[in-house]
């Protein structure tokens, strides 16, 4: 006995059994994501929706209920996420297998110098070391660099050497390889909510000092 | 790898194409996109469907496309492609491009083939 849920889909009824219904759902969801930054993401979703309704009514001839057997052939039909260019439905042997090279201390080989633009008194350099090297406050290194330049001068060459060589890290994904976190998705996730945080700290910020400048100009 | 490539370069030339061929679906008559997708797949130019909805997005975007909804009579009204004045430009400019390429094609295949006659 199979649990049925009631849908429409592109306008059309459906009933569908539970396990289809969550494959669709996510099938969806997946060339939606993939879609979501172009202005027409909600109409070709609702194409592809209408036309997988049409293929489910040719596929089921009379019969009632939508189930695994049907999805598969519309599926088949309309495409796969990856052939619309988005990412795969995850499947649970792709899933372990990644979980496993995660393992595989990913923390070290992950690791790569970077420039550290949000924490920099020139261009980064010592903050992106120190980053490297796991020391917490990137003071040291500066001081480093500062007495090297009196003894001897080599401190602003090295600097300006690095400035050039190393890379500034741009994306979340840099700035997770330059503090050694592995790349995975929860990660990156948790970055960027850490950004749009500091964003949002940084706007109100902003408005306060706009407010207070308002106010002394009056 | 090798196969990759290949797959690759096929599915390039195809999308080229596929632009131009939609375009001169609808120049003929109004279609739905059923329709468009089974010409389409009788020339073999489309191996999913998916592809060609957000393709006509896109035309339509462009105003090289409009559409208009027509009732249907087992189920929801169905929208209707047709192609705009702007739309007949770029698809005949298009048609242009391609025989270019077509004579391109042909000459430098029928040269390769003297050449190999001739030795």
């Amino acid at each position: 006995m199979n649990k049925t849920v009631s849908i429409n889909l592109g306008g059309y009824p459906f009933h569908i059994n539970e396990d289809a219904f969550e494959y669709v759902h996510q099938y969806l969801e997946s060339i939606r994501n993939h879609f979501s930054a172009s202005d027409g993401c909600d109409e070709i979703l609702y194409d592809i929706e209408v036309r997988m309704a049409e293929l489910f009514q040719e596929h089921l001839k009379g019969r009632t209920i939508v189930s695994m057997k049907e999805v598969d052939e519309v599926v088949q039909v309309m495409g796969k996420p990856e052939d619309f260019g988005a990412e795969p439905l995850e499947q649970p042997t792709y899933q372990q297998n990644r979980d496993k090279s995660f393992k595989k201390g990913s923390i070290k080989t992950g690791k790569r110098l970077f420039r550290d633009p949000d924490d920099q008194k020139l261009a980064g350099v010592c903050s992106g070391i120190s980053a490297y090297f796991g020391i917490d406050d990137p003071v040291w290194v500066r001081l480093i660099f500062v007495l090297f330049t009196f003894f001897g001068g080599f401190g602003v060459m090295t600097y300006l050497v690095l400035w050039f060589i190393v890379p500034e890290a741009v994306t979340s994904s840099d700035k997770l390889a330059m503090k050694g976190e592995p790349t995975t998705v929860e990660n990156i996730a948790k970055k960027v909510e850490e950004e749009i945080n500091e964003l949002g700290d940084k706007i109100s910020e902003w408005g306060k000092e706009f407010g207070s400048k308002k106010k002394r100009h009056r | 790898m090798s196969d990759v490539k290949l797959e690759n370069t096929k599915a390039q030339m195809r999308k080229g194409i596929l632009e131009l061929c939609v375009l001169s679906i609808i120049s003929k008559e109004a279609s739905y996109p059923t329709d468009i997708i089974n010409e389409l797949k009788e020339a073999k130019l489309i191996v999913v469907e998916g592809t060609l909805y957000p393709l006509l997005n896109r035309l339509k975007d462009a105003s090289l496309l409009e559409y208009n909804w027509r009732e249907s009579k087992s189920g929801p009204p169905r929208k209707y492609y047709q192609i705009t004045e702007s739309g007949q430009d770029f698809l005949s400019s298009l048609k242009e491009t391609w025989e270019d390429l077509n004579l391109a094609v042909n000459y430098s295949q029928s040269k390769i083939k003297q050449n190999e006659q001739n030795s």
